[in-house]
C-alpha cells in the first residue's frame, strides 16, 4: 500500500474515531444512546438513511452492472428508490409515533407481551446480522483487490471499527459515521462524473457512441433483458426489493432519530433525493468505464465488474483519485455495517435483555452497560463469522435479506397498523411462516442446490429470488394464523385507540390511565 | 374541530390508497412492458436517441420525488390540526 492510500485511510479512521469520542460523552442515557434523543434534523437524518442504505454492493456492484448489463443494471436501482414510497405511506409515521427504540415497542404498542417482543427481536435481529456477514466478507475481497491487504486484516480492521463506534457512540456516533460517508460518497461520485463528462467535453451523445463501440453488446447495450433471463425473476426481486425496505430494522430504527413526524417525512424525502441523484450519477459511471477502459479491462480486473468504479477513477484521475475512490468504498463499508451492529445491539441489549429478561426493571446504566457488552458480542462474531466464510460465496444475502424482510417484518407491521382483525396469533404465524418459508425456498433453490454447489442436485424452485413465493407466504401466515384463532377478549387495547395513537400521537385516556 | 380531523384522515386515507395503488402500477408496468413488449420499448421515443425504455425508467425518480413531495405537502396541513386538537384536549 503506498502512502497516499494510506493517509487517506488514517484521514477516515481519524475523523471516525474522533466523532465517536465526541459521541461516547454524550451517550450517557439510554434515549441517546439508542435514538440520539431524536435530536437529527430531517435532513441530517436523511443523509443518514442514505449513508445506512447505500452499501459498498450499491456503490461498486451497480456501477459494475451498468458497464456490464447496460439498462438492467439500472433497472436495478430504480427497485431501492420506489421502496421508499412503500416505507413514506405505509409504516413511517406509525413506526415513529408507536416505537420509541425499537420494533418490538410498535407491535408491544398493540399486542403488549413478551412473546410478541420476542418475536419481533428474533425476526429484527437475524435480518440484521444476515445482512451483516456478507458485507464484511465482501468488503474482505474488496480492500484486497483494491489495496492488496489480506483478507482478513481487513475484515478484522471493519469489523473493529463497527464495533468501537457503537460501543462507544452509540447512535450519535452511527449517525454522523453515516452522515459523513453520504457526503463524502456523494462528492466522490459527483466529482467522478464530472471528470467524465468533462473529458468527453460535456456531450452525452460521444460518450453513447464509445460506449457502443467499446462494449460487446454494441447496439444493444441500450436496450433491456441482458441481465435477467426470465421476466418472472425480474418481477420476484423487483417485488422484494420494493417491498424489503419498508422491512429492514436497521432503516426503520433511524425514523425514532427524528423529533416527530413532519422531520421523519423530511428523512425520507431528502433520503429519496440523495438516493435518487446518487442512481443518476452511477449511471453516468457505469457508461463512463465502457467508454474510457473498454469491457475487456474491466473484465480482466474482476469478472464481476466490482471495480468498475476505482478503474475508472485510476483511468480519469490518476492514483490519487483512486485512493480518494478506495477510501470512499471504505467508508460506505464502514457505514453500513455500523447501522447493522446498532440495530442488532437495540434487537438484544432492550427487547430482549431490558424488556424480556430483567422485566423492565433494570436501572439506565444497567441497560447502557448492557447495549455496549450486546454491541461488542456481536461486533466479535459477525466479525468470527465473516473471516470464516471467506471461501464461500456469500453475496446473494444480500438480496435474500430484502426477501427476508418483505416477507416476514414487513407483512407483519402493515397487518399490524392496518389491519383491525389482527391478532397475535397472526403475529407470531406470520413471521414464522415468512421466515422459514424464506430460508427454505433458499437452500431448495439454485443458489444452495446446485449440480455444483452445497447441495449438489437440481434446484426444485428455479427462481433465484423466491420473493413471488416467500411475500405472500409471508402475508397468507400472518392472515390464516389470526382467522383460525378465536376474537380478541375485550382486555386487549382496542384498536380504534391503537390506530388512533398510530395515526396521531394521542393516547387515548383510557389506556392512559 | 373533531370533524376536520376526521374528514381529513379520511382524505389521508384515500390519498395514501389511490398513490400507493398508482405507484405500484407505474412501477411494475415498467419491467412487465419490457418483457411484454421489448421491440417497442427499445424503439426511439420523442427524444432523439432515448429509447422509451429509458423515458420510462426515468419517469420513476419523477413520479417518486413528485409523489412524496405531495404526501407531505397533504400531510403538513394534518399535522396542523393534530397539534390544534392535542392543545384542546
Amino acid at each position: 500500500m503506498n502512502l497516499t492510500y494510506f493517509l487517506f485511510f488514517i484521514c477516515i479512521v481519524i475523523c471516525t474515531l474522533i466523532i465517536t469520542y465526541w459521541a461516547a460523552m454524550r451517550s450517557v442515557t439510554t434515549n441517546i444512546y439508542y435514538t440520539a434523543a431524536g435530536s437529527l434534523t430531517g435532513f441530517q437524518n436523511g443523509m443518514a438513511i442514505a449513508g445506512d442504505f447505500i452499501s459498498a454492493a450499491s456503490f461498486l456492484g451497480i456501477v459494475g452492472t451498468i458497464a456490464l448489463s447496460g439498462y438492467d443494471g439500472f433497472l436495478y436501482s430504480i427497485g431501492f428508490l420506489v421502496s421508499y414510497l412503500v416505507v413514506l405511506f405505509l409504516v413511517a409515521e406509525p413506526v415513529h409515533r408507536l416505537g420509541k427504540y425499537s420494533l418490538g415497542d410498535v407491535i408491544c404498542s398493540r399486542f403488549p407481551g413478551n412473546t410478541m417482543r420476542l418475536i419481533m427481536a428474533i425476526g429484527a435481529f437475524s435480518i440484521s446480522i444476515f445482512y451483516m456477514i456478507p458485507q464484511l466478507v465482501a468488503s474482505g475481497f474488496l480492500l484486497r483487490l483494491l489495496l492488496d491487504i489480506d483478507y482478513s486484516i481487513s475484515v478484522f480492521v471493519i469489523g473493529s471499527l463497527m464495533t468501537i463506534y457503537v460501543m462507544f457512540g452509540g447512535m450519535i456516533a452511527t449517525s454522523w459515521v453515516q452522515i459523513v460517508k453520504t457526503i463524502v460518497l456523494m462528492s466522490g461520485t459527483f466529482l467522478l462524473s464530472l471528470i467524465v463528462l468533462s473529458n468527453y467535453n460535456w456531450n452525452v451523445a460521444a460518450i453513447v457512441t464509445d460506449v457502443k463501440e467499446n462494449s460487446p453488446l454494441g447496439e444493444y447495450f441500450f436496450h433491456a433483458g441482458h441481465l435477467f433471463e426470465s421476466p418472472l425473476e425480474l418481477l420476484s426481486l423487483q417485488l422484494a426489493l420494493v417491498l424489503g425496505t419498508a422491512g429492514l430494522p436497521h432503516i426503520l430504527i433511524r425514523l425514532f432519530t427524528v423529533k416527530n413526524t413532519f422531520e421523519v417525512r423530511r428523512s425520507l424525502l431528502s433520503a429519496t433525493w440523495i438516493i435518487g441523484i446518487f442512481y443518476v450519477m452511477t449511471l453516468i459511471l457505469g457508461l463512463g468505464t465502457i467508454a474510457f477502459i473498454g469491457y475487456e479491462t474491466l473484465i480482466s480486473a474482476d469478472p464481476t465488474g466490482n471495480l468498475a468504479a476505482p478503474l475508472l477513477a485510476r483511468a480519469v484521475g490518476g492514483d490519487f483519485l483512486l485512493a480518494f475512490i478506495s477510501a470512499v468504498a471504505f467508508t460506505t463499508i464502514v457505514a453500513v455495517v455500523a447501522g447493522l451492529v446498532i440495530s442488532a445491539t437495540t434487537a438484544f441489549s432492550y427487547d430482549i435483555y431490558h424488556h424480556m429478561i430483567k422485566r423492565g426493571k433494570s436501572t439506565e446504566r444497567e441497560q447502557l452497560l448492557a447495549a455496549r457488552w450486546t454491541a461488542l458480542v456481536v461486533g466479535i462474531l459477525s466479525t468470527i463469522f465473516a473471516l470464516r466464510l471467506e471461501t464461500m460465496n456469500v453475496t446473494f444475502l444480500v438480496s435474500m435479506t430484502f426477501i427476508v424482510a418483505a416477507s416476514s417484518i414487513f407483512p407483519i407491521l402493515v397487518l399490524t397498523i392496518y389491519w383491525k382483525r389482527f391478532n397475535r396469533l397472526g403475529v407470531i404465524s406470520g413471521m414464522l411462516s415468512g421466515l422459514f418459508a424464506s430460508m427454505l425456498l433458499l437452500l431448495i433453490g439454485p443458489h444452495i442446490m446446485h449440480p455444483e454447489g452445497l447441495i449438489q442436485r437440481e434446484a426444485i424452485i428455479s427462481l433465484y429470488n423466491p420473493g413471488i413465493i416467500a411475500i405472500p407466504i409471508g402475508f397468507i401466515g400472518a392472515v390464516l394464523g389470526t382467522l383460525l384463532s378465536r376474537r380478541q377478549s375485550a382486555s386487549e387495547i382496542s384498536y380504534e385507540d391503537f390506530y388512533k395513537q398510530a395515526q396521531t400521537g394521542v393516547q387515548s385516556r383510557s389506556d392512559a390511565s | 374541530m373533531k370533524e376536520t380531523y376526521q374528514e381529513l384522515m379520511r382524505k389521508k386515507k384515500r390519498f395514501i390508497i389511490v398513490a400507493i395503488i398508482f405507484a405500484f402500477l407505474f412501477y411494475f408496468m415498467l419491467p412487465i412492458s419490457l418483457s411484454l413488449f421489448p421491440e417497442k420499448m427499445n424503439q426511439t421515443s420523442f427524444i432523439p436517441g432515448v429509447s422509451w425504455a429509458w423515458v420510462y425508467a426515468f419517469l420513476q425518480f419523477i413520479m417518486i420525488w413528485l409523489l412524496g413531495f405531495i404526501y407531505h405537502q397533504k400531510s403538513k396541513k394534518l399535522d396542523e390540526v393534530i397539534e390544534q386538537m392535542i392543545q384542546e384536549e
